[in-house]
């Protein structure tokens, strides 16, 4: 399980340094490492959230050459709350999935902008919401709800074959 | 349970928070970073490598439908052009041939009346074609039937909205003609070969040579005079034998005959100089 967990991890973020370019529309990018957290920690619950987020982050932050320590906060911190949240809402259709994972993604984009303006990061918030943040959120909820309903239909074919 | 959760959360969040704080005071976290960059870098290599092969399989097989379809839709193009060129031609082809027709008909001093082809006999037991006018267009038996050539045959038997005309290669056709060169006078047979042959007696066929060419003869009140019908080929001597033969080729390609002139009017003029060699 915690090897499931490391992979997972790990896969989407060297993924993400090495084939994400090629999945680009219009510039946005998918933010993948953290689709792969919110996955764990809708599956997983809180903890595993929080250890896939900071791991992913972490990897992120060393691969991304800025300020280690920052995505890896923003996901752990993202991946514990949407487990403990996963387990008391009815996260399991499509019609939440995507706008949730939209909304996570604007809070983790907003708690890493928080974050970052501790250090003087440069950046403007509406520049930063109209070109990079707001495009990966709606990207990773388009992205993220299919790779849910993916897994939805693969366990359920697993269901009927286990049936037989 | 519930303890074990945030703490570790807190855990996280210091960790980062110190990590941070060390960069920020002038820490170098160069080494961490460059460990984990070693671990990583040839998996990102591999990765790359990986999905670079998928993309250009993919590129590869995107080419190829594309190739095949294109291919598909150019043969489609090319056929439909094949077909088109082909009526082109068909049409130039029967245009030609109704020009000669129509070009003979004006010389010829004696009323006649075109027919086309719809309809072919050639087993061997009777060669005969099968032309779109009978009864009703004033067709009687014993019709010539002629083509920008020469001498096709003769219509045996009329219906009402057709005739049947026996070919003069049909084993049963007998034509009398002559050597236009010589006026040696003889009959055209045909064989059931195909073939047609110059029966004439060996007296008055001497001087006959590969080359000549055979005409009605207008005796017999069948065919006008001077309908061509074939060239010698060759002349089979039979030695003292009262008849001899000469193998002819005949001027109408008959297997292509497709419009023919009936001859429904009669005239004593000698019809040869109106065949021209062109026809």
């Amino acid at each position: 399980m915690r090897l499931s967990l490391l992979l997972m991890t790990l896969g989407g973020t060297v993924a993400q340094t090495s084939v994400v370019q090629t999945l680009s529309v219009g510039g946005a990018t998918p933010d993948l490492p953290f689709v792969v957290t919110v996955f764990l920690a809708l599956r997983r619950g809180p903890e595993a959230g929080c250890v896939a987020g900071f791991l992913a982050g972490l990897l992120q932050d060393v691969t991304g050459g800025g300020l280690v320590g920052v995505q890896a906060l923003t996901k752990a911190v993202a991946g514990f709350a949407l487990g403990l949240a996963g387990g008391r809402l009815r996260v399991g259709s499509p019609l939440v999935q995507v706008p949730g994972l939209v909304l996570l993604t604007v809070g983790e984009g907003l708690l890493r902008f928080g974050l970052l303006q501790l250090f003087h990061y440069p950046a403007g918030l509406s520049a930063l919401m109209a070109d990079v943040i707001l495009p990966q959120a709606l990207y990773n909820g388009i992205l993220g709800a299919a790779c849910l309903v993916a897994v939805g239909l693969a366990e359920a074919a697993r269901a009927r074959m286990t049936w037989r | 349970m519930r303890f074990r959760r945030y703490a570790l959360l807190m855990s996280v969040v210091l960790v980062c928070l110190l990590l941070l704080t060390i960069q920020t005071r002038g820490g170098g976290m160069g080494r961490a970073a460059d460990v984990v960059s070693i671990l990583t870098t040839p998996v990102q290599a591999l990765l790359t490598k990986a999905h670079r092969g998928a993309l250009a399989l993919w590129a590869g097989y995107r080419e190829w439908k594309s190739a095949w379809s294109e291919n598909l839709v150019l043969r489609a193009e090319n056929e439909r052009l094949r077909v088109g060129s082909l009526q082109v031609r068909e049409a130039q082809t029967e245009n030609a041939r109704l020009r000669r027709l129509l070009a003979l008909r004006e010389r010829l001093p004696l009323s006649t009346l075109a027919g086309e082809v719809i309809g072919r006999e050639s087993g061997g037991w009777a060669r005969a074609l099968t032309v779109n006018r009978g009864l009703g267009d004033g067709i009687t038996t014993q019709t010539p039937v002629i083509v920008p050539d020469g001498l096709v045959g003769r219509v045996v038997r009329v219906r009402p909205g057709a005739s049947v005309v026996q070919l003069v290669n049909d084993p049963a056709s007998t034509v009398g003609a002559v050597v236009h060169r010589t006026r040696a006078a003889g009959l055209v047979e045909g064989e059931p070969g195909g073939a047609i042959r110059f029966k004439f007696m060996a007296r008055d066929g001497v001087g006959i040579i590969p080359g000549d060419l055979i005409v009605t003869s207008g005796q017999g009140q069948v065919f006008p005079k001077g309908l061509p019908v074939g060239r010698v080929v060759r002349v089979e001597d039979k030695g003292s034998a009262l008849f001899h033969f000469a193998v002819l080729a005949p001027v109408a390609d008959f297997a292509r005959v497709e419009e023919v002139l009936l001859l429904t009017g009669e005239t004593p003029v000698d019809l040869v100089a109106l065949f021209r060699k062109d026809g």
